[in-house]
């Protein structure tokens, strides 16, 4: 389980974090080694979660493009609707193995915060999610799910009123409360373990992809492709192929698309920072102050990334590039039209960069594209926006 | 001015307390934050802790959050800072307090050769880990300017004996779990604020028996101070409390009174500290 990759990563937290982390650390060591454990896990995805989750063929989608085929890897069909349930569910069984009784989250979009919420109900643990006022107005449904699952959302009302500030709010809370309470971060981001726990239950994606195309097509994808904000579906998806031949493709939000605006594409448009407990890349000024980020998707409307992100961009593993706002909102509404499916504004970054390659492509080719939550709690954002046709 | 951990080192050894106080540069106009520093000065605070604001204070409760996004708000850049640190040297032994970013993103030498030409004695970055500390050492050949490690309620016996090796300078003691000030943040606390510092702090001066360990972190009376003191501690540091007087825009002279008042908890250190 690495603490750095490459340059990145690392542990920098406040003191009074380091003797969590490291229980953390030892506990899930022994954890992943307990078949018991594995057993739970798995038993709870299968039957409560509906995992695995298809990889689709967009055959409609593929027909208009005229391309190369397009495959969805369907994490919007998981429990909670969306890939955020895959890591609560194995941080919520990590937090009972500790024997914590409050569990708090950080959210965005809120679906990471629904799937704490959903598994806090489900294990018994009290259950507090800090969310940023301005996600709270854009992500009302989700805020009334967590309610009703029985979570506490507690408001941040400071800076960007983002994702970004409800992290440290959330950290603020484990330093004050740290013997009895678990965070469970949502992405792969953060102090030396999150990202490799994380990366670790969210790689069921890439693991069922590479099943399903070898039983499927005897054959791997050409092209992988995910959204990444944090990146937790991102590297959940491209960690188990990492070491094959296909192609893997990070979209990031690219916000307006104005000439000056950065997004929220760190990895495109960042440099390297230490920000939340890890090194890795960020949108910072000169003198190393975090930047306000844009993007109409607020699961990545944030200004740095998980750490193996910046290590696959330096060694060249990964390619990223980015998708504005008005993209995003044409690959929804396509992806509704041609296929019946809403898919959440996060993915739809990864749809248009996706199509856009496949119009390229031959007919033969294969892409993948992880559609990493369904578009429900999106509906008032996409109405305040004109749709084609 | 002397060094920091000089002045302070001395006082441990005259079992004479220490006091400090942390304000957050570029909070007010450098104007009232030199009128309030010479007040400090005339009630025999020890030394300054000035804020460099950062953006994502993770270990910092809503008084100096806001203390810092107002410095932002206020255009206060890193030459402010030398600027505002060299007035403030001619007067107190200083620390400067930020976080780790703002730091790197100079480079660990340029940044600590700026605030030893600035007059400055130590550096404090509450989320920088001892392993990370190496640049910061080696900086220290050749500007003198300490780089304090913190220690907490929450560290085990073998980490704080590392803490304790590393730090250069003194050692910061957060006195318990939560962020800065006394209302201890915007959370819900489930547990108990206050940690039992007396093991850490004999062990640490068993361990390194020169070596002046202060503690900080949501201290505001008198009555907190003595604690502390009695504890074993060789001084203490005043933030949030501070910084809320100077944010309402408190008189240097009733910020100085507040601050008499807490010294009067630093005569009472007896005999067996």
């Amino acid at each position: 389980m690495p603490e750095w990759y490459g340059p990145f990563g690392g542990t920098f937290v406040p003191e009074t974090l380091v003797p969590a982390l490291q229980e953390l650390e030892s506990a899930w060591r022994s954890a992943r080694k307990d078949p018991a454990f594995k057993r739970e896990f798995q038993r709870l995805a299968r039957e409560w979660g509906g995992r695995p989750t298809p990889l689709y063929f967009a055959e409609n989608l593929t027909r208009e493009v005229g391309g190369a085929q397009i495959y969805l890897k369907r994490e919007d069909l998981v429990h909670g609707g969306a890939h955020k349930f895959n890591n609560a569910l194995g941080q919520g069984l990590l937090a009972k193995r500790l024997g914590k009784t409050r569990l708090i989250a950080e959210t965005g979009a809120g679906q990471h915060g629904v799937a704490t919420a959903m598994v806090g109900a489900k294990l018994a643990l009290r259950t507090e999610v800090y969310m940023g006022a301005v996600d709270m107005e854009r992500q009302k449904p989700n805020v009334q799910r967590m309610r009703l699952l029985g979570a506490t959302v507690r408001p941040v009302d400071h800076g960007g009123k983002t994702l970004k500030e409800a992290i440290n709010e959330a950290f603020r809370d484990w330093i004050t409360n740290v013997q009895s309470t678990y965070y469970l971060l949502g992405s792969a981001v953060g102090p030396h373990p999150f990202p490799s726990i994380v990366c670790e239950f969210q790689s069921v994606i890439g693991r069922e992809i590479l099943q399903q195309a070898r039983s499927a097509w005897k054959a791997l994808p050409d092209l992988v492709v995910a959204c990444v904000g944090g990146g937790s579906n991102a590297i959940g998806t491209f960690h188990p192929l990492l070491k094959t031949p296909a192609k893997l493709l990070g979209v990031e939000a690219a916000g307006s698309g104005a000439p000056q605006a950065v997004g929220s594409a760190s990895l495109t448009k960042g440099r390297p920072g230490v920000l939340q407990g890890m090194r890795t890349y960020l949108l910072q000024d000169a003198e190393g102050q975090i930047l306000e980020t844009d993007s109409i998707a607020a699961g990545l409307d944030y200004a740095g990334v998980g750490p193996e992100h910046a290590y696959l961009k330096e060694t060249g593993r990964v390619e990223y590039t980015s998708a504005t706002d008005t993209q995003a909102l044409e690959a929804f509404h396509r992806l509704a039209r041609t296929e019946g499916i809403l898919p959440a504004l996060e993915p739809s970054h990864a749809l248009a960069e996706a199509i856009r390659r496949a119009a390229t492509m031959p007919k033969e080719a294969r892409i993948v594209v992880t559609l990493s939550g369904r578009g429900d709690k999106d509906l008032e954002v996409v109405g305040q926006h004109a749709s084609p046709g | 001015m002397p060094h920091l951990g000089e002045v302070l080192a001395s006082r441990r050894a005259e079992r004479t307390p220490s006091l400090l106080v942390y304000m957050m540069a570029g909070s007010v106009p450098d104007e009232r934050f030199l009128a309030t520093v010479d007040a400090l000065k005339g009630v025999g605070v020890t030394g300054l802790e000035l804020g460099f604001p950062f953006s994502d204070p993770m270990a910092e409760g809503p008084v100096i959050q806001k203390a810092a996004s107002d410095a932002l708000a206020r255009g206060f850049h890193w030459p402010d800072l030398l600027r505002l640190l060299r007035s403030c040297s001619e007067k107190l032994p200083c620390a400067v307090m930020t976080y780790t970013n703002p730091i790197v993103q100079r480079g660990e030498l340029s940044a600590l050769q700026d605030l030893a030409s600035a007059g400055g004695s130590a550096l404090i970055l509450p989320d920088l880990p001892v392993e990370a500390l190496a640049p910061f050492r080696r900086a220290r050949q050749t500007t003198r300017v300490d780089t304090v490690l913190l220690a907490s309620p929450a560290t085990q016996a073998e980490r704080l004996r590392t803490l304790v090796v590393r730090t250069e300078g003194f050692l910061y003691l957060v006195s318990r779990y939560g962020t800065t000030g006394a209302g201890g943040g915007n959370t819900p606390s489930t547990q108990g604020r206050e940690g039992e510092l007396r093991p850490l702090l004999d062990a640490s001066h068993a361990l390194r028996p020169k070596l002046p360990v202060l503690v900080g972190f949501g201290v505001s009376t008198p009555e907190d101070v003595r604690r502390h003191l009695s504890a074993g501690a060789d001084g203490v540091v005043v933030g949030s409390a501070v910084q809320r007087r100077l944010s309402e825009g408190e008189s240097p002279q009733g910020i100085a009174g507040y601050v008499r008042g807490l010294c009067d908890g630093l005569t009472s250190k007896g005999p067996s500290a």
